[in-house]
């Protein structure tokens, strides 16, 4: 029962269901929609997981528990949680500049949850496979930086302004490597969209193992710092004595926020997994276990959201100005490098791509 | 050339340290060991010694206080917590009357404790969950701090000259 | 916003967007773990123009307090002074009065105070750790040094019946003797714990991330750090010899083999870097006072009531976790002291402060303020 089958005996009955209510003539329109509507659900229930195993990991790391009363093992945390934020008084500064103010944590949240349509679960499994997947990814979360800087703006708090521009300079010098460590792999698949990237990898060996492992580990880099998480989280830990971009914000708003730096982490996870470690393709040695690839992904996609999550606890955090260093001074020179040397190999190896 | 070369140099040493630093994270992470002590659920008792809970001692048999209003507890007191009066009663032996310590203001030096030489005090070390609600609760009398020491925790006899210890009244409390 | 485009509008004075100071306030509510102090930072932009201490938010009079307590009473309240290294200033005022009034304790005594000092200066160092790490970013070495400073002060409830507030080091010895116990618990403590600091060690030591954030950052020079009266670790960090267990043994330092770590940077990583070796030191030492305890009296006989000699006084320093803590007695003849003064490294290594930070950033004050390891209680008593 692979992905593919699974999905097609399920539109298959959808459009079953719709042709018998005479409906046939929209099927066009139903099929996008309720693909979005089942992947929002899936990515509201992942983040919701995200956040109890944040909250468990950082606990095992620290030789403690984690959250263990509210529902077994604590799973039900994240819903009391959630429950809290919401039902939070909507705390909003007068003078504040009101179309951005709404708009930033709108964006925030719909700028990197938009990534989630071109990444592909399993063999058919995916909302849209673009012809130009990876461009579109690199493109739709950066619209987070003007989220940023309406909610930094909007507040009308020098601090949360400061706060929102240091933020949007780090995310906007951080875009540079991700990008520039993603075009080894397009130079030598020549292919922008996702599924093609994996099914490269089916033929040849994942990109981590083969010659990307360094690409690898930047992308995992700029990943973080695009999410705003630690090491890179000054805008958001000094926040107590200068102001975040998110300081006038409280309750279901705040919430939007975090959940976008979540999903944020997602999208480039899922990027990371399907580009560099082989989607939704078994482990080489476990292949007999004939499990579908849907499983593959998520187990991959959980131990790349653990790497992140355990940055966050293990190190320490950069100051701004060093954070900017190591961005252009340190990621920035090894992706080109990256770059110039993969081009020679395709030169060498396959005389011109 | 020198610089190039320390500039690599640079990354690839502090890319291993920064392993160095998630591989003791992910140790302890994997060994899922936790040094939490659940609490309601759990209690660890308290080593003998703690200092935990003043009670005035009742002898079960004789039927009344040990205390015999010497006074010297609340002398020792640095903050004046306690406040005690006695009587002589028909025997010329002195008793204790009343016995109020106030434990809001007890910062449990165990001066008064080990002051009293007539083992009328001592540390409880199983009582210590002692929160109230009214502060006035927290001034306690004689018939609040009773307590009788069971069987099982009666002072040994004075041991024959080891040099081990002068310390004054090292056992039973 | 709108004076700021006006200024541009205008010209502006010196820089071209005519930035002016503002002041932050780090208030006494700290999210690091100092205890309430206020800082209040004079900033340019990014740059920290100047940064003036406000102290007292934890002044609680100890000082006035003892002058109406007895000797051994004081004792209570000294616990209160530092109370992460309460052991230390226990230590400081008992010997302070011993000297006073002239007073040997037995060698037992000696031995055992100087275990459970040195316990508790691994204790310090590891929240110090802790606390360090969490100003610079990292979350979970305070854990880590929670941990294990628990076991040490399972050790000190075990012997004095509190994990905090000891009065264990009494006037002419110690409380109450170890439990038999005690000394294989310690030494399986203590093996249980070396292979601990080196893994502290490569959490933190060499980590690119924690390097950048100290190396160079918060720099004493020798001589502005004995002009400015910085004490302890702070100063052996720049490579000044100035503990007092070498120079004055107290105890019976003089009779074991310690070496004085000293580190030439001066900056935060160098003060990190001795503590780390501090608490390897005194790992050692323990083992060896462990070694030479004998069975002996622990308290030597006193008189019922302490009296001091009329018309003296006393000025008597021990090393605490901190640095240099001094004692100064003045006895007039009763059972309270007719003047009891604290000389607490924290405050005195406060003052370089301000000139470590000036042109530094915001993140800069954290990180040197945590490398200071300041500890408010001392600061105000």
């Amino acid at each position: 029962m692979t992905g593919e089958k699974i999905i097609q005996t399920i539109a298959a009955f959808i459009h079953q269901i719709l042709g018998a209510a005479g409906l046939s003539g929209i099927i066009f329109i139903i099929d996008p929609v309720l693909c979005a509507v089942a992947m929002f659900g899936f990515i509201s229930l992942f983040v919701m997981f995200l956040v109890w195993m944040e909250r468990k990991v950082s606990a095992h790391m620290q030789s403690r528990i984690g959250p263990n009363r509210v529902g077994i093992f604590g799973l039900l945390q994240t819903v009391a949680d959630a429950v809290k934020l919401t039902i939070k008084e909507d705390v909003k500064p007068i003078h504040r500049d009101v179309i951005p103010y709404t708009i930033a944590p709108i964006l925030a949240f719909v700028a990197t949850f938009a990534g989630m349509v071109v990444i592909p679960f399993d063999k058919g499994i995916v909302v849209q496979d673009l012809n130009i997947g990876l461009l579109y990814i690199i493109a739709i979360t950066s619209f987070t930086v003007i989220a940023i800087l309406s909610a930094g703006w909007s507040s009308n708090n020098k601090f949360a302004l400061l706060g929102g521009f240091r933020s949007a300079a780090q995310i906007v010098s951080y875009e540079v490597p991700l990008v520039l460590s993603l075009v080894p792999i397009i130079m030598t698949t020549g292919t922008l969209r996702l599924g093609g990237i994996v099914d490269y990898q089916a033929g040849h060996r994942w990109f981590i193992f083969s010659q990307q492992a360094i690409a690898f580990f930047i992308f995992i880099t700029a990943a973080t710092a695009e999410a705003n998480r630690a090491p890179f989280d000054i805008p958001e830990a000094e926040s107590e004595l200068i102001g975040g971009f998110h300081t006038e914000y409280s309750g279901v708003k705040f919430a939007m926020f975090f959940l976008g730096e979540y999903i944020a982490v997602i999208v480039s996870s899922a990027v990371a997994v399907t580009v560099f470690l082989g989607g939704w393709l078994p482990l080489p040695f476990l292949g007999f276990l004939h499990l579908p690839g849907f499983v593959w992904f998520m187990a991959k996609l959980i131990f790349v959201i653990y790497l992140i999550m355990a940055f966050r606890w293990t190190f320490p955090r950069l100051r701004v100005d060093q954070l900017m260093d190591f961005g252009w001074k340190v990621l920035i020179p090894i992706a080109i490098l990256n770059v110039l040397a993969t081009g020679f190999v395709i030169l060498l190896l396959e005389g011109g791509v | 050339m020198g610089a190039i070369f320390q500039y690599f140099k640079n990354i690839l040493v502090g890319f291993w340290n920064l392993i160095l630093g998630l591989s003791v994270t992910t140790k302890y992470f994997l060994s899922m060991k936790t040094n939490t002590q659940q609490y309601p659920e759990e209690k660890l008792p308290l080593p003998a010694r703690s200092r935990s809970m003043i009670k005035l001692i009742y002898d079960g048999d004789k039927d009344q206080f040990n205390c015999v209003a010497c006074m010297m507890c609340a002398k020792a007191c640095p903050n004046s917590c306690i406040k005690l009066e006695g009587v002589r009663d028909a025997g010329g032996k002195r008793r204790m009357t009343t016995f109020k310590l106030d434990f809001s203001t007890c910062i449990f030096c165990g001066y008064c404790v080990e002051a009293c030489g007539f083992d009328a005090l001592t540390f409880v070390s199983e009582e210590y969950e002692n929160s109230v609600y009214k502060r006035g609760s927290l001034l306690q009398d004689e018939q609040a701090m009773k307590w009788v020491r069971p069987a099982h925790l009666a002072p040994k006899p004075e041991e024959p000259a080891k040099v081990e210890t002068s310390a004054p009244a090292a056992a039973g409390a | 916003m709108t004076d700021l485009l006006l200024s541009q509008i205008k010209g502006g004075n010196e820089s071209q967007f005519g930035t002016d100071e503002y002041v932050v306030n780090l208030g006494p509510q700290h999210p690091a773990t100092h205890g309430v102090l206020r800082l209040v930072v004079k900033m340019d932009g990014e740059t920290v123009k100047e940064t003036i201490p406000v102290l007292g938010y934890l002044h609680r009079s100890i000082e006035k307090i003892c002058e109406n307590r007895t000797y051994p009473q004081c004792i209570t309240y000294t616990d209160r002074v530092d109370y992460v290294s309460a052991m230390s200033v226990n230590l400081a005022f008992a010997l302070a009065t011993e000297r006073l009034m002239g007073l040997e304790p037995p060698p037992r005594a000696q031995w055992l105070r100087m275990v459970f000092v040195e316990l508790q200066r691994i204790a310090s160092h590891l929240l110090w750790m802790g606390a360090f790490a969490g100003d610079i970013g990292a979350l979970t070495p305070f854990l880590y040094g929670l941990r294990e400073r628990e076991r040490i002060l399972d050790l000190f409830e075990m012997t004095c019946g509190q994990r905090l507030t000891y009065n264990y080091i009494r006037i002419g010895g110690v409380m109450i003797d170890i439990l038999p116990e005690f000394v294989p618990k310690c030494r399986a403590f203590l093996d249980y714990f070396e292979p601990k600091i080196a893994e502290y060690e490569e959490l933190l030591t060499y980590n690119p991330i924690f390097l950048e954030r100290t190396r160079g950052v918060g720099l004493i020079s020798p001589e502005m750090g004995i002009n400015n009266g910085v004490c302890g670790p702070s100063l052996r960090g720049s490579g000044v010899a100035c503990d007092v267990r070498k120079q004055q043994p107290y105890l019976y330092y003089d009779q074991v083999k310690f070496t004085e770590c000293l580190e030439p940077g001066g900056d935060c990583w160098s003060r990190y870097r001795v503590r780390m070796r501090e608490i390897r030191e005194s790992v050692s030492l323990v083992r060896q006072c462990l070694d030479r305890l004998e069975p002996g009296p622990i308290e030597t006989k006193l008189p019922p009531i302490l009296k001091a000699p009329p018309a003296s006084e006393i000025y008597s320093r021990i090393e605490s976790s901190r640095g240099e803590m001094g004692i100064y007695l003045v006895g007039d003849g009763t059972a309270k002291p007719y003047k009891a003064k604290f000389r607490c490294a924290s405050f005195s290594n406060t003052y370089v402060l301000d000139q470590l930070t000036r042109g530094w950033k915001l993140a800069d004050i954290m990180a040197v303020l945590g490398s200071l390891d300041m500890i408010v209680p001392e600061v105000d008593r």
